[in-house]
């Protein structure tokens, strides 16, 4: 009797529950986050050389990073108290690996901005944080305390993070090196966040349809919030306008999948 | 409208037995290592997509398969966690649409 040899193991052959259950668990989380965050210290390779800044560059440098530090601490806030109002154990799961993320981003361009001079780094965030940042923390907030699950996510993983995942992007191509690899970390970690909230919304509106109506009013006005800060930020790191548009075409992509029209 | 005549050449290549690939961790570490071999980086405008590879539209990133890829072909994106289907686009090209 001849045996045939076994096919060698595919992902995309796992069932689509035993994919969701994977990538949402601490487990998988902690096995990918081992990959690339070992060795770093606060981010970076430790023995990273700082690049030499004129005082205008660390200026602006500072306030891109101030800026970067609220948005973060909006996601660390809206994540934690999202736990309470998940629907699933996997989204819960899944959301507690959120938090642990948003915690050591805050955490890192706080330390950042020590790096670069800042004696106290949050005072100097509540300084110069941007009023629609400020304001778009504020909402996402409001939403996440009104326990309204759909709208929180939307704003929180799909809006917010697709946000932070272009400018991230675009910033990281052009940053001193050091802010350039916290960047680049924080990136890995922004593609699981945007990733959750897409397919989350996603099943719910083919599920849900009727919440398609109030997700759209939740765009209409987070929306001008998001792009004023990325107009901002984009004018601090002397970002091309080519580039801008192209940075208002990512964001406002993933929306777009969901079907929301820009 | 779909072309009767690429119509043809989607249901002769189907009967083709499709390549197989051996795939080799590529650097990728955004993921546990034993699954890392399925994904790579997007290396930019000189970068071109092997038969058995997609991009994510969610994330970016390099979804590759051990063997050819043909629409209708279910892949995961495991960085970004999606569930996506290969399409044949109006380019002519594979490319992966979310499945919610």
């Amino acid at each position: 009797m001849s045996v045939r040899p076994a096919a060698p193991f595919d992902i995309h052959d796992l069932e689509p529950e035993a994919f969701l259950a994977e990538v949402h668990s601490f487990e998988f989380w902690f096995q990918a986050v081992e990959g690339y965050l070992t060795g770093l210290t606060w981010g970076h390779q430790p023995d990273a050389v700082e690049a030499s800044f004129t005082e205008i560059e660390r200026d602006r440098l500072i306030t891109v990073l101030c800026n970067y530090c609220v948005g973060e601490t909006a996601a660390l806030e809206g994540a934690s108290g999202l736990i309470a109002i998940a629907p699933t154990h996997l989204a819960k799961v899944f959301l507690s690996t959120q938090v642990a993320d948003e915690g050591r981003h805050l955490e890192v361009l706080l330390h950042r901005l020590r790096d670069l001079g800042v004696a106290q780094p949050e005072a100097e965030v509540e300084r110069r944080a941007s009023r629609s940042i400020l304001l778009f923390r504020q909402r996402l907030i409001e939403l996440v305390a009104s326990r309204d699950w759909e709208a929180a996510i939307f704003a929180q993983n799909v809006i917010l993070e697709a946000l932070e995942f272009a400018v991230f992007h675009s910033h990281a191509q052009t940053a001193d090196p050091i802010t350039r690899e916290v960047l680049q970390g924080i990136i890995k970690d922004e593609r699981r966040h945007i990733g959750f909230g897409e397919n989350e919304l996603g099943r719910r509106l083919a599920t849900a349809p009727h919440i398609r109506a109030r997700l759209g009013r939740v765009k209409s006005e987070l929306d001008h919030l998001v792009l004023d800060a990325l107009e901002e930020t984009m004018q601090s790191i002397a970002t091309p306008q080519d580039e801008r548009h192209r940075l208002s075409r990512a964001y406002l992509e993933s929306v777009e999948r969901l079907g929301f029209a820009s | 409208m779909s072309d009767p005549l690429l119509e043809g050449v989607e249901a002769a290549a189907a009967e083709k037995p499709r390549q197989r690939y051996l795939l080799e961790d590529t650097g990728f570490d955004e993921v546990p290592k034993k699954y890392r071999k399925f994904y790579r980086k997007w290396r930019g405008g000189g970068d071109a997509l092997a038969p058995n590879e997609v991009i994510c539209p969610v994330c970016k990133v390099v979804i590759r398969s051990s063997r050819e890829l043909r629409p209708g072909d279910r892949v995961y994106c495991m960085p970004c966690m999606s569930r996506l289907v290969v399409v044949r686009s109006e380019h002519g090209t594979l490319e992966a649409h979310v499945a919610y």
